[in-house]
């Protein structure tokens, strides 16, 4: 017999996914959300707490699975001391709170540093991707083998839906951001490349030493012993000509991969990075004296993420587009989270972000607690994003996002009938602003120099 | 310009006016939102030209007498006491509306803050500050050892007050300082509280609508780091110094505008601690009395204030510390409870209190994450800041183990037993620590006593010199 979960996670490979309304969804997502629940209710040991803490062995409705649902912030809730002092075993029996799967030993003599950490436990099937926060403090997220598998196949169902464009191996693919290497962004940049990139013209990778989680780490701690005030003025000085050296490779990656494009532009590209990083190659592309009518008409474009916050012009987006020749159809987009591991891509005629069947999108209020009031069969809400992405296997699928959103459960304009959020997803914490004054804080407002 | 687009749009919207120099301006140009609770205030649109005093002209309090100016505080202070004053009371009605504490909380913090406009206070601040006040009211004469004459003046500065959205004690304050420089002052107030600086100004007004410290006064608000405002204010031909709380973006925004002639006089954001010897654990009265002692400074302000305690460095084993902690509990649910604060607990911290009190072998909770009081024993300081009442316990061997923990964000260090502070301040103060008390006494302080390690007073007057020649022998 088939399960909701695995009923709704085939239609990974169904080209109507978006086109089944929340209404018609609905009964199966719940059956799903309960699969998943009971399944994991017992071995999550933060879920068992929430659970017991809010009376639910089962899952009924959408309101059962709010006081379940884990914050963005769960999954950097460890002390930092156990990451900073290098306390493994410490570390190891976090990751048993919200991991659905016993750790497995792994050697724990002479661990060099958390990469070597990370790679042995990589080692024994569970991989721990990390998400740098802007309070320095990264969210440790624990993953299956099962996840990944799915990221490969997510991630070109979700570009090749958004933009229009076939995986046929076809293009040469270009990056233009510093990738963190964790093994979540590794998978999808090999299934992108297996799928999109012709196997005779090896993809560029930007010009700069990996990111690791080792190398955020690192940050981290200096962050932490300036606060201290242990931090020696030589560390410091040795700290920031390093930073010095890397802004360097930085500056000298975007005049690189500029030179790289204008030398395959006859080629058929896609190009790839945040917004930041897309918008200065395209600026370095253009100042060389080069713009769209150099370009393959047939380009495109994958985009990760917002705006992060970088400071653009008004017309980054077109100004990006103009550069190279993207088609007018092809501004893809996608809209996700380190949390969860699906994508909900953008529809081309609608401007909308569409979750597809496994995904369960919950409206909530400001605070994160309450289901917003809203109608399955129509009607726009708007609160707090929520989501259960019923994908995931190696963590808990349930996640309170950080965005303020607007998600549509009438049918969009692109003719698809399931949920869609707006195109102006924001951030609450952005919201909220800097108007934040008070007299009692924290000595990380005397740390000047790491950001 | 810096209409917020609201989060919500069904709620009504509260006028929040504006006080110019003796005027009251209403309007709703803009909708601004409370950071806290997520409330709309309407505010007029900034008057630019009445925020500014001509350097032409001297300031309007320059040659009014301080004995004058202080009559003046302390008749404010009684009609702000006065529970039949209508602007009070709807003022406070209104911030209730905006801010996160409860109303008995807000109003009896109006009260104590109307308390610090006591005559003989308000003079003992001057006379601490000023090592001869008459420099406020007039030229000083001076004559140094070759017998060179000059006159000293404190002259009348011009400055721009960045609130806090904490405290309202703070707006009282303020004013009175602001007066007692004879300075012309113009407040920002914050989004947490942008109503008790003017209904304190407009208490003032009708005592005497022409007096010059009424003239001497404008309160504000915009949203803080709005540039289309503070790149046009915020400048030394228009203020000599901005007088301003807190750190983060706050500051960053203040301080790119700082320069010669536009000076920064900061009220950094501060964490208070409590530092607790063995002798406390001795036996079951000595644990309860010192737990309860220790519970006041964590709930100064329901915790809101920098003085309020948010790490207790308790010295002994596991075992006498965590009796020790359930006695801290009790009381500061106790507290919690009397206080009426029902406040939930903020998401993120919720969520690294639950991972704590599942690595049970490091660390133990007692309460629950519900914002009814809550204690947690570690060995060494949680990641978070502990707010919202909930106190963090670190279990030390000896309380120099704590010394590693005191940096330049520590402000006030609550101790027990006191006999054995001498040992302790001069390596508090060296860490960068500002102030040390009995346990419990977090809140009072002796009048006149230094704040962030500086007499304010004296840093925001214009130091004057009028140089006299040599004496004639």
């Amino acid at each position: 017999m088939t399960s909701a979960v695995e009923t709704l996670m085939a239609k990974v490979r169904d080209a109507d996914r978006f086109d089944y309304s929340a209404n018609e969804l609905h009964a199966t997502q719940i059956v799903a959300l309960n699969e998943r629940f009971q399944d994991r209710k017992d071995s999550i040991k933060l879920l068992a707490m929430r659970a017991r803490e809010a009376g639910k062995e089962a899952i009924t409705s959408l309101a059962d699975m709010v006081p379940l649902l884990f914050p963005h912030t769960a999954y950097k809730s460890y002390p930092e001391s156990y990451l900073i002092d290098e306390k493994w075993d410490r570390m190891i029996k976090w990751l048993g709170t919200v991991s659905p799967y016993a750790i497995q030993p792994i050697d724990m003599d002479g661990i060099s540093d958390i990469d070597d950490w990370i790679a042995r436990l990589q080692g024994v099937g569970h991989f721990i991707s990390c998400s740098s926060g802007t309070t320095g403090k990264s969210a440790m997220l624990l993953a299956s083998q099962k996840d990944m598998d799915w990221s490969k196949i997510d991630t070109v169902g979700v570009f090749s839906w958004g933009s229009g464009v076939e995986p046929k191996q076809d293009r040469m693919m270009i990056g233009c951001a510093p990738v963190a290497t964790v093994p979540k962004n590794t998978i999808i940049g090999q299934a992108q490349t297996e799928a999109f990139s012709n196997p005779d013209w090896p993809r560029w990778n930007y010009p700069v030493p990996p990111i690791t989680v080792g190398s955020l780490t690192r940050m981290v701690v200096m962050r932490k012993k300036m606060a201290d005030g242990t931090a020696m003025p030589d560390e410091i000085a040795a700290f920031e000509s390093t930073s010095a050296e890397r802004q360097k490779m930085l500056d000298d990656a975007i005049q690189l991969t500029a030179e790289e494009i204008i030398e395959h532009r006859d080629k058929k590209l896609m190009v790839s990075g945040l917004w930041s990083g897309l918008f200065a190659v395209a600026k370095a592309v253009r100042d060389r004296g080069y713009s769209a009518k150099d370009f393959n008409p047939d380009n495109c474009i994958y985009v990760g993420g917002g705006l992060k916050r970088a400071q653009l012009p008004a017309d980054y987006k077109e100004f990006v587009h103009d550069t190279f020749n993207i088609p007018a159809n092809r501004d893809f987009q996608n809209y996700s989270m380190q949390e969860l591991n699906s994508g909900m891509p953008k529809c081309r005629e609608g401007n909308r972000y569409h979750v597809p069947p496994w995904i369960v999108p919950f409206i909530l209020d400001k605070r994160g607690d309450t289901l917003m009031p809203h109608d399955l069969k129509g009607g726009e809400v708007e609160g707090r994003a929520a989501f259960f992405d019923l994908s995931l296997d190696g963590r808990w699928g349930g996640v309170i996002s950080g965005d303020k959103i607007a998600l549509d459960y009438s049918p969009c304009v692109c003719g698809n009938r399931g949920p869609s959020v707006r195109d102006d997803i924001a951030r609450f914490a952005d919201l909220e602003g800097d108007d934040k004054i008070g007299c009692a804080g924290t000595v990380d407002a005397y740390v000047r120099g790491l950001s | 310009m810096n209409d917020q687009s609201p989060i919500g749009t069904a709620e009504p919207v509260v006028s929040a006016p504006f006080f110019l120099r003796g005027e009251l301006l209403e309007g709703t140009d803009v909708i601004q939102k409370s950071r806290d609770l997520g409330v709309s205030f309407g505010t007029p649109a900034i008057p630019f030209a009445k925020l500014v005093h001509p350097r032409t002209e001297v300031p309007p309090l320059l040659n009014v007498p301080l004995s004058e100016i202080i009559d003046f505080l302390v008749m404010t202070g009684e009609r702000i006491r006065d529970p039949n004053n209508p602007f009070m009371a709807e003022c406070i009605d209104r911030m209730c509306s905006t801010h996160i504490l409860p109303r008995e909380v807000v109003a009896n913090q109006a009260l104590y803050a109307a308390s610090y406009l006591d005559k003989r206070r308000l003079m003992a601040e001057v006379e601490q500050n000023f090592p001869d006040p008459a420099a406020l009211d007039g030229w000083v004469p001076k004559q140094d050892f070759t017998g060179r004459k000059s006159f000293i003046r404190a002259f009348a500065p011009r400055l721009i007050h960045v609130l806090p959205g904490n405290s309202p004690g703070v707006a009282v304050k303020s004013i009175a300082q602001g007066a007692m420089v004879k300075a012309i002052n113009l407040f920002k107030m914050s989004s947490a509280d942008p109503f008790t600086m003017v209904a304190i100004l407009r208490i003032m007004a009708e005592i005497d609508p022409h007096h010059p410290i009424v003239k001497s006064m404008s309160a504000v608000y915009w949203r803080g780091g709005d540039d289309t405002i503070e790149r046009v204010l915020y400048r030394p031909q228009y203020f000599d110094k901005i007088v301003a709380w807190g750190g983060g973006d706050a500051i960053n925004n203040v301080v790119k505008y700082l320069g010669p002639g536009f000076q920064l006089v900061s009220f950094d954001p501060k964490t208070s601690i409590s530092m607790i010897g063995r002798e406390a654990l001795s036996d079951d009265a000595t644990m309860d009395a010192v737990a309860d002692l220790a519970s006041a400074d964590v709930m100064t302000l329901n915790q809101e204030a920098c003085v309020a305690s948010r790490y207790q460095f308790v010295e002994g084993s596991e075992a006498d510390v965590d009796q020790f902690c359930a006695r801290l509990h009790h009381h500061i649910a106790r507290r919690a409870a009397d206080s009426g604060d029902v406040r939930a607990m903020e998401m993120g911290m919720k969520e690294e209190i639950e991972a704590l009190m599942m690595m049970d072998d490091d660390y133990r909770v007692w309460g629950k994450t519900d914002g009814k009081g809550l204690v947690i024993r570690s060995e060494e300081p949680v990641d978070f800041h502990p707010i919202n009442k909930t106190a963090n316990v670190v279990r030390v061997d000896r309380l120099d183990d704590a010394m590693r923990w005191v940096n330049v964000a520590t402000q006030t260090v609550g101790f027990s037993p006191f006999v054995r502070m001498a040992d302790y301040r001069d390596r508090l103060a060296s860490g960068g620590a500002q102030r040390v008390v009995q346990l419990g006494e977090a809140g009072p302080s002796t009048i006149g006593n230094p704040h962030d390690a500086m007499y304010p007073l004296h840093r925001f007057v214009h130091w004057m010199v009028h140089e006299d020649g040599v004496t004639a022998e």
